[in-house]
């Protein structure tokens, strides 16, 4: 039997490695969305059967770890915030992956408006869940507090992107149908966003043992 | 053990007094959203609270479950699902919670289109998140897989509103805002219909052992 240290550090790198490729995943599909580059966006489509292998691959690791080594206090909390890690990350996966196929929508039309928030807020989303991984791997509250005010920073790119689209559906109603597409990009981006203040906040739980999801702002 | 069973039947009971909570939260989101109702509304964002306080004790219980009792293969498995479940299910609450914000925003509204098929809709979704819950308290694979078909149907549903939607944009831009706020109605139900597809699959590993999640020929 191995020793349960060195499989939590296989853990923790799986989760990394997993980390690791959300986050080129959420990057490279806006990136194709920028660039009008459907083959980009086409790879991050590709991608989502590894991230899915890798969620399975996490859970079973996990719930191996609870069966074999019947975890207690610290070793048994970090096993169940890693399960709810690997659950976040793939949603961010699928969400990348909706955003890039909207891209590809995109990628044929004529533009609807030069996009500077967007990429913008992805570079954001993008810190959000590094910054969040590297707070879990290091078991750094402070670092992964830090996380949580970059969530209103988003809210307030999202709205922004929001009330520009709909002023401009309002007055062209024929870019309707590519407009959605961007605000649905947005609305991803955010909910990303949120994905990464959950993993923040599990930290947090993790490293102070007090649960701050559903009152973040008491920390 | 015996008083352990005890505890996984509580931990199964709590699971469905939150899925009796978040399923009230839909319908009356959308009945907040179809009637106009501005009380209904309002009552779904105060039970959020409620909801979120049963998905930390939860968690809290089952983590607790993990710690004292050691459980061994099917227990153990049952406690993991009971943890994703209750995040599903926190979720869906939450998405509760947006459509009764966009039901707020559509009173100021005067009512211009037909009402999609929202009704039909949430109908098809709230009977999804019973059957999922049903499903796991009583080990049913067959149940839980009627749940994986009906999201398919939901998502056909979804796809007809849309288009409708955006081409009556097209043809009504005074009245985007509203269109806007009835698509993120859709899409939230779709969401719902999605967390409810999820606690099936972890359903079907609890009792069939077999992973599900990401092939979908195995599902059928």
């Amino acid at each position: 039997m191995r020793h349960f240290a060195v499989e939590l550090e296989e853990l923790n790198q799986a989760l990394l490695e997993m980390g690791a490729m959300v986050e080129s995943s959420i990057h490279c599909s806006v990136q194709a969305l920028v660039d009008r580059d459907e083959r980009m966006a086409r790879r991050v489509i590709e991608d989502e059967a590894r991230i899915n292998r890798m969620e399975l691959d996490i859970d079973s690791r996990v719930t191996r770890l609870l069966a074999l080594n019947q975890p207690v206090a610290g070793d048994l909390r970090l096993l169940i915030i890693a399960l709810k890690i690997n659950t976040d990350l793939e949603r961010m996966g699928d969400l990348a992956v909706n955003i890039a196929e909207r891209a590809i929508s995109l990628a044929n039309v004529p533009p609807v408006k030069p996009l500077v928030d967007t990429p913008r807020m992805a570079s954001l989303v993008e810190d959000m869940l590094h910054r969040s991984l590297d707070a879990f791997v290091k078991r750094d509250a402070t670092l992964a507090a830090k996380v949580l005010p970059a969530d209103d920073e988003v809210d307030a790119l999202r709205d922004n992107i929001y009330s520009e689209l709909l002023d401009l559906m309002q007055n062209t109603p024929g870019v309707v149908p590519n407009a959605i597409h961007l605000m649905f990009v947005a609305r991803n981006l955010e909910r990303i966003a949120d994905h990464a203040t959950n993993i923040a906040e599990d930290v947090i739980f993790l490293v102070k043992g007090v649960d701050v999801r559903h009152h973040a702002t008491e920390f | 053990m015996r008083h352990f069973q005890q505890e996984l039947e509580e931990l199964k009971g709590k699971l469905l007094e939150m899925s009796a909570l978040v399923e009230a939260a839909i319908q009356r989101s959308v009945s907040a959203v179809t009637q106009k109702d501005r009380s209904a509304a309002e009552q779904v964002l105060r039970d959020e609270a409620h909801v979120n306080e049963l998905e930390m004790a939860i968690d809290e219980f089952a983590i607790n479950l993990l710690a004292t009792q050691q459980p061994l293969a099917a227990d153990l498995r049952l406690i993991v699902a009971a943890l994703k479940i209750n995040t599903d299910l926190e979720r869906m609450g939450d998405l509760s919670v947006n459509i009764a914000q966009k039901a707020v925003s559509l009173l100021s509204e005067p009512v211009v289109t037909p009402m999609v098929d929202i009704e039909h809709m949430s109908a098809l979704v709230e009977s999804m998140v019973r059957k999922s819950l049903d499903a796991f308290v009583t080990h049913d694979a067959d149940l839980a897989r009627s749940v994986l078909a009906a999201d398919d149907a939901v998502d056909s549903l979804r796809t007809a509103s849309y288009h409708e939607l955006v081409s009556f944009m097209e043809k009504n831009p005074q009245n985007i805002p509203q269109a806007l706020d009835l698509i993120g109605i859709t899409r939230s139900l779709e969401r719902i219909a999605d967390h409810s597809t999820n606690v099936a699959e972890d359903v079907l590993f609890l009792v069939k052992g077999i992973d599900v999640r990401h092939r979908s020929e195995a599902r059928r």
